[in-house]
């Protein structure tokens, strides 16, 4: 349970009933740090993660799988991936505590490191008080925290989350960001898409993805540095305006 | 062989399934209140039939027959018909009535007396079944009359077959029906369960995070479906409380006969539901998949016309039918007390196609989406 994990995705290209979702995606993602993978609405984001974890076969290409910097099996890996997606996740009829006692018996969790995790998640996402309440009565923001409890509560070394911030409200969206803050202190890899683009300048790593091809790479006030721009937003509005006929 | 995931899964399931009320309802009250009204119902029995006869008051014969068959409670008078309506073909037609006995000229009794009898009865053959069935009937009372009141040699038939009907003396149909329900109610909770159980999950999205969790194919598949052999065998002894105490169907052979007929066909509902929802992407598809299953495998299944009516050819198709092996099963057990030869052929032939889906199904569920 202590090795960093790093993926390497290589020319990866998939498509669906002839429709292309990517085209020869190469990326480089480390341990320990936030890795935000950035781009408008079907770009190819929720496509990339799901061959990450192995959901979706690549048409071509590969990934890799590394700890402590040696080549790694994906199987043997997989316990320690965790995967937060981006749709409705979660049983609209059974409470949080349901929720969490059903996934702590799914990752066969010790019960003292369970009521350890439970107290401490719980206190963070500020959840406490509604432990009974059905995950189908809970606003945007209550909803995508117990997702990533859920995932959270087995202390995973790769954590994947597909637009977890996405129809939060602002208080709840930073409450989330310092959740996954708190993870890179433990060296686990975090891999979070978002089409906020504000929400780039909060990853240590960004990755512009537009129509299944990755557009730059690099961190983010350098990126910007580079292209000469002053946001992410205007960024993508003057490559939207460029690639427009 | 139940570790800690499975034991979640199956708890979780049960949770999900017992909250709702509607849900409640729908898994151990609707089936209760269903075998009550489809046993009651549910009759090959012609029953309510309308007679119309015309004959002279001095025709004592024809009176007797008539009297007889309205007391015998297979029959009932055709309402009085109004002007115009001595037509016996047009008291039939203008659906009046569904029998109609014409006597000879001169009367029915006078006839007899003179040696020939030509009483003519008109049937209303639209119900081919019912039809047979009238025909049956009067026949019988027509002999029974000739032979009691009249004192008349009835016309004397060349072979005479001396009928016992075994273990079911009385004809009653409930005795030979509450089988056929029950197999109909325990493949639908069953079957219809479990493919919603695993198609909500790809609805609601839930089926991706299981299956990136570390969680086994067969974790998940057993997870999803056990509970709903629990839930399916709990309904069994509801089931039999009806069938024993509302229609006095005996239970002849052994309880555990039964419960283990039961465990096996449950096992074969749950695994053809399972196979079925990995055709499905959503509910609509699930629902309409169970009835494209339920519809033929009920038809084909004994319960409503017996297997031995259809063609050889497609004689298959009941053998491939969990549902006829069931209510042979249930038939063979209740009714007659089963016998090792029968209950070991059938129910290892549901072993044989719960096995069958449960690998077919094994194969076609991805741990992938796409």
């Amino acid at each position: 349970m202590n090795g960093a994990v790093s993926i390497s995705v290589r020319e990866v290209c998939k498509s669906f009933r002839r429709f292309p979702a990517l085209h020869g995606v190469s990326l480089e993602f480390e341990a320990g740090r936030m890795h935000g993978i950035i781009g408008p609405e079907g770009s190819g984001k929720t496509t990339l993660l799901r061959i990450m974890l192995g959901l979706l076969v690549p048409a071509q290409g590969r990934v890799e799988y590394f700890e402590d910097g040696r080549p790694a099996d994906f199987e043997a890996l997989r316990p320690s991936l965790a995967y937060m997606p981006q749709t409705q996740s979660l049983y609209p009829d059974l409470s949080i505590d349901e929720h969490l006692e059903f996934f702590r018996d799914l990752y066969s969790l010790p019960r003292e490191i369970y009521a350890r995790k439970r107290e401490e998640l719980l206190g963070v996402t500020r959840l406490a008080g509604f432990v009974d309440r059905p995950a189908g009565q809970l606003s945007g923001g209550m909803y995508k925290k117990l997702g990533l409890m859920c995932a959270l509560l087995r202390s995973p070394r790769v954590m994947v989350l597909d637009e977890p911030t996405t129809g939060v409200d602002p208080i709840s969206r930073r409450e989330l960001w310092d959740l996954l803050y708190r993870l890179l202190d433990e060296n686990v890899l975090i891999l979070v898409t978002t089409a906020y683009l504000d929400e780039a300048e909060r990853c240590s790593k960004v990755h512009l993805v537009e129509l299944g091809r990755v557009v730059a790479a690099g961190e983010p006030r350098r990126l910007l540095e580079v292209e000469g721009a002053r946001s992410f937003d205007e960024l993508f509005m003057r490559r939207a305006a460029a690639s427009a006929p | 062989m139940i570790n800690r995931t499975l034991a979640a899964f199956i708890k979780k399931e049960l949770l999900q399934a017992l909250r709702d009320p509607r849900m409640k309802f729908i898994l151990f009250v609707a089936p209760i209140v269903q075998m009550t009204l489809f046993g009651v119902a549910l009759s090959n029995e012609v029953k309510n039939i309308r007679l119309a006869a015309r004959f002279d008051a001095k025709d004592m014969v024809m009176r007797q027959v008539y009297d007889r068959a309205i007391q015998g409670g297979w029959f009932v008078p055709a309402r009085a018909a109004g002007a115009g309506t001595d037509d016996p073909f047009e008291l039939i037609r203008s659906n009046r009535a569904d029998a109609v006995l014409v006597p000879p000229p001169g009367g029915f009794t006078r006839a007899l007396g003179r040696g020939g009898a030509p009483l003519q009865l008109l049937i209303d053959a639209t119900d081919v079944n019912q039809a047979q069935a009238v025909e049956a009937y009067l026949r019988a009372i027509i002999q029974d009359v000739l032979k009691d009141d009249a004192g008349l040699a009835p016309p004397a038939p060349t072979i005479r077959l001396d009928v016992r009907v075994l273990f079911n003396p009385s004809l009653n149909t409930s005795l030979f029906m509450v089988p056929g329900v029950m197999t109909m109610l325990m493949v639908l909770t069953t079957l219809v369960l479990t493919q919603i159980a695993i198609v909500r999950e790809k609805e609601l999205g839930t089926f991706e995070m299981l299956i990136s969790a570390p969680v086994s194919k067969a974790e998940v598949i057993f997870g999803k479906t056990l509970p709903y052999v629990i839930i399916g065998m709990a309904n069994l002894p509801l089931l039999l409380l009806v069938a024993v105490f509302v229609f006095h169907v005996p239970i002849r052979g052994s309880l555990a006969a039964l419960v283990l007929a039961t465990l096996v066909f449950v096992c074969t509902t749950v695994a053809m539901g399972t196979l079925i929802s990995t055709f499905c992407a959503n509910q609509q598809q699930a629902s309409m998949g169970g009835f494209l299953f339920i519809f033929p495998a009920i038809m084909f299944s004994g319960i409503i016309f017996p297997i031995e009516n259809m063609p050889a050819s497609l004689h298959w198709l009941s053998f491939i039918d969990p549902l006829a092996h069931y209510l042979t099963l249930l038939r063979n057990i209740m009714l007659k007390g089963g016998d090792a030869r029968t209950l070991a052929w059938h129910i290892g032939v549901l072993a044989v196609l719960a096995i069958a889906s449960g690998v077919a199904s094994f194969r076609r569920f991805h741990t992938t989406l796409s």
